[in-house]
């Protein structure tokens, strides 16, 4: 199929489904809607004109949560007596104690650096975009952002929690901690920010936002 | 006014932006990033970080993945003695969980990487039936879920530190995780335009 374009900025009128790789063409939807992939079924696009607000809020409250859920502790357990309890951090220490400083460190960058470091960007991005500042700040943290989130791995944190507590269940008494509430909020809010506000979505919005400024600087290397 | 076909759109990694494909050197015209440069080898990176993930699969499996320390009585287990132990006492959905995540996961993503590389080269079979932008979505989704064993035995090594009872992690535990590193990294590192023109 040949495609007429004016100029290559056109392109940005088109998509391409991450699943299956089909070439769409966007069209226009009412807004809350969402499109989906006719080949597939995926979602492609949604259409959301308070995007940098419900971003914004979704970031905020994740990021609170998250920091609820590294104050406090995660797991309590009694055995014949003796109490321990553990936190996020704590866990990444005891490895390290141990001698596994590569498996901690790993660890540490997947449950811990990786989801602060996506909430900041978050709402470092909404907010730059709600206050039209920061246009070249924008593209580097999105660039980044996309880079680190295939490495977050917060939800599979959760069912490894699960896991180890059931494997415990007829050995120790076990407390759940408030950090263990507090978690599973914060994963159910990145699930739904992840499937919500696709980084497509912000390249365009960010394309919009700064529409005004005049046309972008190519790259160098390009 | 200028005119593509659609086989020479592409979709940039970083960004999803649309491109046109110009065959070497493609740089995303809207975030800057190199879209996979390697064009001249074009799998043999991803190749170089499975096999890298393969060799770490087997010290994973033959090394202790957990000691528990008893009463001064030392018993380890490996990936797969674990999941037996768990399933003779009766713990059938923890046996399910952690035989998918760190025994099923592993083998059929090493499998199905291996089954696009090779068949980026020479096609086997009736190639064009099999929907590999189907398999390639898989082997993203279902690739980081083998780390639920890593972490649940930095769990229990982090909780279970008492007088009486003190669980430790094995060496098993460093070469599994780096194992899922590694096959995360061949799967980033595929180009997704080698599987193009499947449909």
């Amino acid at each position: 199929m040949k495609i007429g374009l004016k100029n290559e900025e056109e392109l940005d009128n088109y998509i391409i489904c991450h699943k299956c790789h089909t070439l769409h063409r966007e069209v226009p939807i009412a807004d809350g809607a969402k499109a989906l992939c006719s080949y597939c079924g995926m979602v492609l696009y949604h259409r959301d004109s308070r995007i940098i607000d419900h971003g914004l809020a979704l970031a905020l409250s994740g990021l609170i949560f998250f920091i609820l859920a590294n104050t406090f502790p995660l797991i309590k357990i009694d055995l014949l007596g003796n109490e321990s309890f553990i936190s996020i951090t704590s866990m990444v220490f005891s490895l390290a104690d141990n001698g596994y400083y590569l498996v901690g460190l790993f660890v540490l960058y997947l449950i811990f650096i990786f989801p602060l470091m996506i909430f900041l960007i978050y709402l470092l991005i909404f907010s730059l975009m709600k206050m039209k500042r920061g246009r070249v700040l924008t593209k580097e943290l999105l660039i980044l952002l996309s880079h680190i989130q295939p490495w977050h791995m917060s939800d599979i944190f959760l069912v490894s929690i699960l896991v180890a507590v059931v494997k415990l269940f007829g050995m120790a008494e076990i407390h759940l901690g408030v950090s263990f509430w507090t978690l599973i909020v914060f994963v159910l809010i990145d699930i739904y920010m992840t499937r919500t506000i696709h980084l497509g979505e912000l390249w365009v919005l960010r394309k919009k936002v700064y529409q005004s400024e005049g046309k972008e600087v190519q790259h160098a290397h390009c | 006014m200028l005119t593509v076909e659609s086989e020479k759109l592409i979709a940039c990694p970083v960004c999803e932006a649309v491109n046109i494909d110009k065959e070497r050197n493609n740089c995303c015209r809207r975030c800057g990033s190199k879209i996979y440069h390697h064009r001249n080898s074009p799998v043999e990176k991803s190749w170089a970080y499975l096999i890298t993930a393969m060799v770490f699969y087997v010290p994973a499996n033959i090394y202790p993945m957990m000691i528990i320390r008893q009463f001064g009585v030392e018993t380890e287990s490996t990936i797969l003695g674990g999941i037996i132990h768990l399933w003779e006492y009766g713990d059938y959905p923890i046996a399910l969980i952690i035989l998918v995540a760190s025994v099923f996961v592993p083998i059929v993503k090493f499998l199905l990487l291996i089954y696009l590389l090779v068949s980026a080269r020479s096609p086997i079979g009736n190639d064009k039936r099999v929907d590999k932008h189907k398999l390639y979505f898989f082997t993203e989704v279902v690739g980081p879920w083998s780390m639920v064993d890593v972490f649940v035995v930095g769990i229990l090594a982090a909780l279970v530190h008492l007088s009486s009872v003190e669980i430790i992690a094995g060496t098993a535990a460093t070469a599994f995780a780096a194992s899922v590193f590694f096959t995360l990294m061949a799967a980033h590192a595929f180009d997704t335009k080698l599987i193009r023109g499947n449909r």
